[in-house]
């Protein structure tokens, strides 16, 4: 997941780290923290790595050291707001092979757009990135799934407009759904602009509220870290 | 921004396939830690991780000998 997910799907260039979602079992945090160890992956921050913290929502952050991997963060989640559980994600999942046959697993497109939508400002101009790059691609082979996606998720109001015009009945009953899809009808661009914008703001809000009480937590975790140290 | 309002380069990257922007990020990341990139992440106040206290805005253009020697008007 994270902008490595991103570049594959085209919404970034490079990520300067490596975020892992993952099934939160015992077993698959000893494999884990065998994976760590071979990295050399220290962590860098708070939390400490607890399953039980992992469960309420934190990242643990790791740093690795030595070979290739030297300086490369490596964060960890096995809960994000407003996404299903792993098994989900893990079923709704991209994989992409290469020539030599390694695997490269990738949270969906849907579920990655919706990760995105954090209290994070750089995060948003992704969203949209993100979408363009689906429809870019896939544009010429829309599916009901498709279409359903790109009306919930477009995020430019030019992008909404054209597909207003293209898939209006899909449009029209999406609406009650996503209010400011009826806007896209009368090609009113700059009230979709602004629309856009409060759309992003409330979910920026719902973000901060959900990160508050682990916010809490996490200054309460540095504190403690710095009276120990 | 549609597709068709983005700059050249970035109309170029979507043109790719998924494994080809992936090793080509593998040469840009290679090339940014050659010149001295920082692996640290960008400080970012609207980040629930970030620490003000450990947060920094890191060494000049990354690499951590290079000093700024002039700066701008602003």
């Amino acid at each position: 997941m994270g902008g490595q997910a991103c570049v594959f799907y085209g919404a970034a260039q490079f990520s300067k780290d490596v975020d892992l979602a993952l099934l939160a079992s015992e077993e698959n945090f000893s494999r884990l923290l065998a994976a760590l160890g071979e990295l050399n992956a220290k962590r860098i921050a708070v939390p400490r790595f607890d399953p039980a913290l992992l469960a309420r929502g934190h990242a643990v952050h790791f740093r690795c050291h030595g070979g290739e991997a030297d300086g490369l963060r490596v964060d960890v989640m096995t809960r994000l707001r407003d996404l299903p559980d792993f098994e989900v994600l893990w079923a709704r999942r991209a994989t992409i092979r290469d020539e030599g046959g390694e695997t490269f697993e990738l949270m969906s497109v849907q579920d990655l757009v919706q990760a995105k939508k954090t209290q994070r400002e750089r995060d948003w101009p992704v969203i949209d990135a993100l979408v363009e790059a689906h429809y870019r691609a896939l544009g010429g082979e829309p599916t009901p799934e498709r279409v359903a996606f790109w009306l919930a998720e477009s995020r430019t109001p030019e992008r909404l407009i054209g597909l207003a015009q293209r898939f209006p009945a899909e449009a029209r009953a999406q609406s009650s759904r996503r209010p400011l899809l009826s806007l896209a009808f009368s090609g009113a661009s700059e009230a979709l602009r602004e629309a856009l914008d409060a759309e992003a703001r409330a979910e920026q809000a719902k973000d901060r509220a959900y990160w508050a009480p682990l916010k809490a937590e996490l200054e309460a975790f540095r504190r403690a870290e710095r009276k120990g140290a | 921004m549609t597709f068709e309002e983005m700059p050249e380069e970035w109309q170029e990257w979507l043109a790719l396939t998924p494994l080809e922007r992936f090793r080509q990020s593998e040469k840009l990341f290679a090339q940014y830690l050659a010149m001295g990139g920082s692996l640290d992440p960008d400080p970012d106040p609207t980040s629930p991780f970030y620490d003000p206290e450990t947060s920094s805005t890191g060494a000049a253009y990354g690499r951590p000998g290079l000093r700024v020697l002039r700066r701008g008007a602003v």
